[in-house]
């Protein structure tokens, strides 16, 4: 009996956990948090534009590297300078995954996403775009240059794999009209590239621009003219429902580009320029401070995730131990919840979902939180598993001597569960290291994220990955050194 | 009597269904040393871990300077009681995270306030009283049974206690290491100290008793002075357990 209904009191509060969490995203989804015309009046009010961007495509929006630092540059980035300088705002470029961008104009993380994005029906349902700024000249494939005489036209490559942006124009054209193909979706054209080099597809679909550019700058690529039909050609600046007020400044600023033929004549002899020198210096030193930065955010987030996911472990870990129920229930709901959800899906929502009630939670600061959250959970376990393995005699002890339950726990329980679980939470603390690495789904500049800002500026797809990977191994050697360090040292006591 | 240091009264306790102690009244006078014997499983330890209330009654009083502690909830008035009566348990539970002297200071320090100093000068007191002086920076885990446990009785006189109570404290050591800890013990009866000492060591019982509390199935069955109950015990089940251990 007594079983029963702590298991139903278990259920329950899980699912009012649940009530609580997916409370908010439906309705702020059936509300649209970003109300009617607000984005223009914060433009204005904080003199800044925020543009999302998925910055690795070149030469509308790619990555280059001057004096050590990111700079983000291309066909769109111009435009964007000149919708700022138009609004009199300040330009801040958020880079993130394309298929990341509508989400984050949808919860106001960013005013507006200019991403070479096409005005779909399906995307018009959930934002509203300009006018068409700019029309790319058609879709190219990309194959090795090996290839050459084998893929010319869309029947070559039946019964193959062709690889295209998820969520992209791209990727629904091959879905529609090349029946006989399958298609790869990823989120970043240089992964895309790696793909196609190292044979997991057979070509992958771009717009021409891209093409070249990826041919150009790689002498084992070639882009091929495809045959596949557009029906909605063309790229525009997508914007948060109802505002209109707006999307009427943004088409002011078109019309003007357009009329003094700013794009041919400004925005892609700027863009080449950077896409030169991209090409000619590829050599990794000169990325040395990409990697470091990266570097220094994956120790920032790793440290602050470390604290919080021991302080708020112990926190569960207590309440999980505690004989107060309700405590109980709540920490096994969380602990099991936690436990039984992705942690790149956790990072979403975090990000996504509780942005909509704060609304400048940043990306790092998303990224510790998720992160550390996530971590109390395994370290909750850790830590109960500890105080269970200490002998009852010992509590009994430090009561008889009139030890509050508190002091116990301090004096005599923790010091000794934690020599037990050392080897647990150091596994627990590299993990995390490791995972930190997801943060870069939200645009956190840390380590992985820095890598493929590498991979994008350099046109190399393997060498930054292996850079990177030497990097992490060497964090988390150096971690587990000094974690045995601590081991041996606690072992000395008895 | 007027001097009853602790009074019990009715005294109940359940585990589930299980009536382990099924209503036990009795006084423990101040100075007296009291020895429980009894069959296993007759609820002396039981009984003896309800006297500091590591075990909650189910019913009846416990009543120790003036306060019932069978009524206290685990709080701040029943860990000030806890301390004015020490326990000395039968597999020692040295805290294994400290060593000898930190064992004894951590709860003067940590409970009462004490200063390490003055901390530190008690324990060197007790550690010598119990012959232990030179293990003072030893870790509990390179001392003998027998040592660990006098450093447990060192431990608990450092609060200062009013009654010490004793749950089988040599049931747990090798035969040779048994006599050390009764020495400490008789010495401790002699000075006066006030103890309720669960055991199975009849010599001892029979020799520092001032009164043998026998215990079977629940009760209290017999209370007499040593030479009396252990001469001509008068209730059957008494009988039966002392031909079979003497």
């Amino acid at each position: 009996m007594g079983k029963i209904k702590h298991l139903i009191l278990i259920l329950l509060v899980s699912l009012l956990g649940l009530s609580i969490s997916t409370a908010t995203p439906v309705q702020a989804a059936k509300q649209n948090k970003v109300e009617a015309n607000t984005v223009l009046q914060k433009i204005q009010k904080s003199k800044q534009l925020v543009v999302g961007t998925s910055a690795d495509y070149p030469p509308l929006e790619f990555t280059a590297s001057e004096n050590g630092s990111t700079k983000y540059v291309g066909v769109d980035i111009e435009l964007a300078k000149d919708i700022a300088k138009d609004l009199g705002a300040k330009l801040v470029i958020k880079n993130m995954s394309f298929d990341s961008l509508l989400v984050a104009l949808e919860t106001g993380k960013v005013d507006m996403v200019i991403s070479a994005m096409t005005p779909t029906p399906e995307r018009k349902k959930s934002v509203d775009f300009s006018k068409i700024y700019y029309r790319p000249s058609g879709e190219y494939f990309l194959i090795n240059k090996k290839d050459q005489a084998k893929y010319k036209s869309i029947k070559d490559f039946a019964g193959q794999t062709l690889g295209a942006q998820t969520g992209s124009i791209q990727y629904e054209l091959i879905q529609k009209q090349m029946k006989k193909s399958k298609v790869k979706g990823l989120g970043k054209i240089n992964n895309l590239v790696l793909a196609l080099q190292s044979g997991k597809v057979a070509g992958v679909v771009v717009e021409e621009l891209i093409a070249k550019a990826y041919a150009q700058n790689n002498k084992n690529l070639l882009a091929v003219r495809s045959d596949l039909k557009e029906d909605q050609a063309g790229n525009a600046v997508a914007i948060a429902k109802g505002q209109t007020a707006l999307v009427k400044k943004v088409n002011q600023t078109i019309d003007r580009v357009q009329k003094d033929k700013l794009i041919d004549q400004k925005y892609l002899p700027a863009a080449a320029k950077y896409m030169k020198t991209a090409s000619k210096n590829n050599s990794m030193s000169k990325y040395l401070p990409y990697f470091i930065k990266g570097l220094g955010y994956t120790v920032i987030i790793t440290i602050f995730s470390v604290l919080i996911g021991v302080i708020l472990g112990t926190v569960f870990a207590l309440m999980r131990l505690s004989n107060v129920k309700i405590l109980h229930g709540l920490a096994v709901a969380y602990i099991e919840f936690i436990r039984g959800t992705p942690q790149m899906v956790q990072i979403l929502f975090v990000y996504f979902g509780v942005g909509y009630l704060i609304s400048n939670l940043s990306a790092v600061v998303a990224g510790i939180i998720a992160i550390g959250l996530n971590s109390a959970a395994y370290v909750a376990e850790d830590i109960r598993s500890g105080i269970e393995s200490i002998a009852k005699g010992q509590t009994e002890a430090a009561r008889s001597l009139g030890l509050s339950q508190a002091k116990t726990y301090r004096y005599v329980i923790i010091p000794q569960a934690l020599k037990n679980i050392w080897p647990a939470l150091g596994n627990e603390f590299i993990t995390l290291l490791k995972d930190s690495s997801l943060v870069s789904v939200i645009g956190v500049s840390e380590l992985m994220y820095q890598t493929q800002l590498v991979q994008t500026s350099t046109y190399r797809g393997v060498l930054p990955l292996f850079i990177a990977m030497v990097i992490y191994f060497i964090m988390t050697f150096t971690l587990s050194r000094i974690l045995n360090y601590f081991e041996k040292r606690m072992k000395h006591n008895d | 009597m007027t001097n009853a240091m602790i009074k019990i009264d009715h005294l109940k306790k359940q585990f589930g269904e299980n009536e382990v102690l099924k209503d036990i009244s009795a006084e423990v006078d101040k100075g007296q040393v009291i020895c429980i014997i009894g069959p296993s499983g007759s609820g002396k330890s039981t009984f003896l871990r309800c006297l500091n209330v590591l075990e909650h009654p189910t019913s009846g009083k416990i009543v120790f300077d003036g306060t019932d502690l069978a009524q206290l909830k685990d709080g701040k008035e029943l860990d000030q009681l806890r301390e004015k009566m020490g326990m000395v348990f039968q597999s020692f539970n040295l805290f294994p995270n400290m060593n000898v002297i930190e064992n004894i200071k951590l709860a003067p320090m940590k409970v009462k306030g004490l200063s390490e100093e003055e901390a530190e000068k008690t324990a060197l007191e007790l550690l010598e009283r119990v012959g232990l002086k030179d293990r003072a920076k030893q870790y509990p885990s390179s001392l003998s049974g027998g040592q660990q446990q006098r450093v447990a009785i060192a431990r608990a006189l450092a609060m200062n206690p009013e009654v010490m109570l004793f749950d089988e404290p040599t049931s747990a050591l090798d035969p040779e290491m048994v006599g050390e800890v009764l020495k400490t013990m008789q010495d401790l009866a002699e000075s006066g100290m006030t103890m309720v000492v669960v055991t199975h060591e009849m010599g001892f019982a029979r020799e520092v008793a001032d009164e043998i509390w026998f215990m079977a199935d629940g009760y209290l069955q017999e209370q007499g002075k040593p030479e009396e109950l252990f001469a001509s015990p008068k209730s059957q089940r008494a009988k039966d357990f002392l031909a079979k251990v003497l």
